[in-house]
């Protein structure tokens, strides 16, 4: 696990050690992505975080910030905003660990067919773990 | 021999570890204050995160500020004017009272508020960022730490130090005039000559110098002692604590140092 922490550059990551910035709301903490990287404008950033959590049918989490998020939507911010990196792979680290209030492998497939993103979405998980994958 | 011994080792550690601390702050000072010349540093977000701040740290306060500050310029004026008055200096009474309250008592008391109020939430806030790994998210989504949460803070507290310690300066002079002359216009000339007397090109560059100090002292030691802390939630109140006793130390080594300069 420790070779997930130690990916390069290209790669977004949705890990529990990659917290979101508790004093922002979700649709903030994604929105700082395209202001600082893409010198967009405060509402450009805004309407294109709010579109992402848009198409991960997560509309409503928007003015949600940290500690009053559930699992569930905590995780669908942190995948917003690995997304919104525009990064060539997107890896998530140990699903287990962040979504425990629902059965993980099938919402991470319902938002992947919700999101119509390209690029795949690789999940790193522990090996005892595979059997839950299997339809 | 061995308690000799573990002293001046307890003794030497502790001066390493000032002038680590020292140091730590000296790097971050520059660090930021080379950003602050770098273009660009000056993006739109960066620019609303210091409204923000100075929003936070000046404008939310400053009806309390300014009902803190009449009252305490009230009292001084008081005391400063009977005692005059006792000891027939009259004369004295409005440069005595400029003296000790715009430009001492005023800036300090407005850095310790800053401090109190400012210092010890930014130090617990980027404590628990450390702590939680807000800051290592924040890098891996290349959003630098330096530009959105730290250069705004001092930026922040500088611009809130200065402007507040600017204001309560005014009041303290317009409650000065009233108290000493009342409302008449009558000790106009004097109290202005007075002001202009006192506050010549050294007094004014060394009064904002002061403030900037006070500014940084009140957000710099802050942000450095919140990064020191372990990745231990139980270290964050030790960090608070260990950086709002640097605050206090800092403040006060300023305002003894400006003292000193200004009447040795």
């Amino acid at each position: 696990m420790a070779a997930v922490a130690d990916l390069p550059d290209g790669v977004a990551r949705v890990a529990l050690d990659l917290p979101l910035r508790a004093n922002l709301s979700a649709l903030d903490n994604i929105a700082l992505i395209p202001l600082y990287q893409g010198h967009y404008g405060a509402a450009e950033s805004t309407q294109q975080a709010q579109s992402i959590l848009d198409q991960l049918g997560h509309a409503d989490i928007a003015l949600l910030r940290d500690p009053d998020m559930t699992p569930a939507q905590r995780f669908v911010t942190k995948l917003a905003r690995a997304i919104i990196l525009k990064r060539p792979r997107l890896v998530i680290d140990r699903p287990g660990a962040m979504l425990y209030d629902v059965p993980y492998p099938a919402f991470i497939r319902q938002l992947s067919a919700q999101a119509e993103m390209t690029g795949t979405w690789e999940i790193f998980d522990f090996s005892w773990n595979q059997a839950l994958y299997q339809e | 021999m061995n308690f000799l011994v573990a002293s001046i080792e307890s003794l030497g550690a502790k001066v390493v570890g000032w002038f680590t601390v020292g140091y730590g702050m000296l790097a971050f000072l520059a660090k930021a204050s080379l950003l602050l010349l770098d273009h660009t540093t000056w993006n739109r977000a960066t620019f609303d995160v210091v409204v923000k701040q100075v929003y936070f740290t000046a404008v939310q306060i400053l009806h309390v500020f300014l009902g803190y500050t009449l009252v305490i310029s009230w009292l001084i004026i008081t005391i400063i004017l009977s005692t005059a008055r006792d000891f027939g200096l009259t004369a004295f009474a409005s440069e005595m009272t400029i003296r000790v309250l715009v430009l001492e008592l005023l800036p300090f008391l407005t850095a310790l508020f800053i401090a109190l109020r400012s210092g010890s939430a930014i130090n617990t806030e980027v404590a628990l960022m450390q702590v939680n790994n807000e800051l290592d998210a924040l890098v891996h989504c290349k959003v630098p730490p330096m530009q959105f949460e730290f250069l705004p803070r001092l930026i922040g507290g500088v611009v809130s130090v200065v402007t507040l310690a600017g204001l309560a300066g005014l009041l303290a002079l317009l409650m000065g005039y009233l108290t000493i002359y009342g409302v008449s216009t009558a000790g106009f000339g004097p109290y202005t000559q007075t002001i202009a007397k006192l506050f010549d090109f050294q007094i004014m560059v060394g009064l904002i110098v002061k403030c900037v100090l006070f500014g940084l002292a009140v957000t710099l030691i802050p942000v450095t002692a919140g990064l020191e802390t372990p990745k231990k939630l139980y270290m964050v109140p030790v960090s608070v604590l260990r950086g709002m006793m640097r605050v206090f130390f800092a403040i006060v080594a300023i305002e003894v140092v400006s003292l000193a300069l200004k009447y040795i």
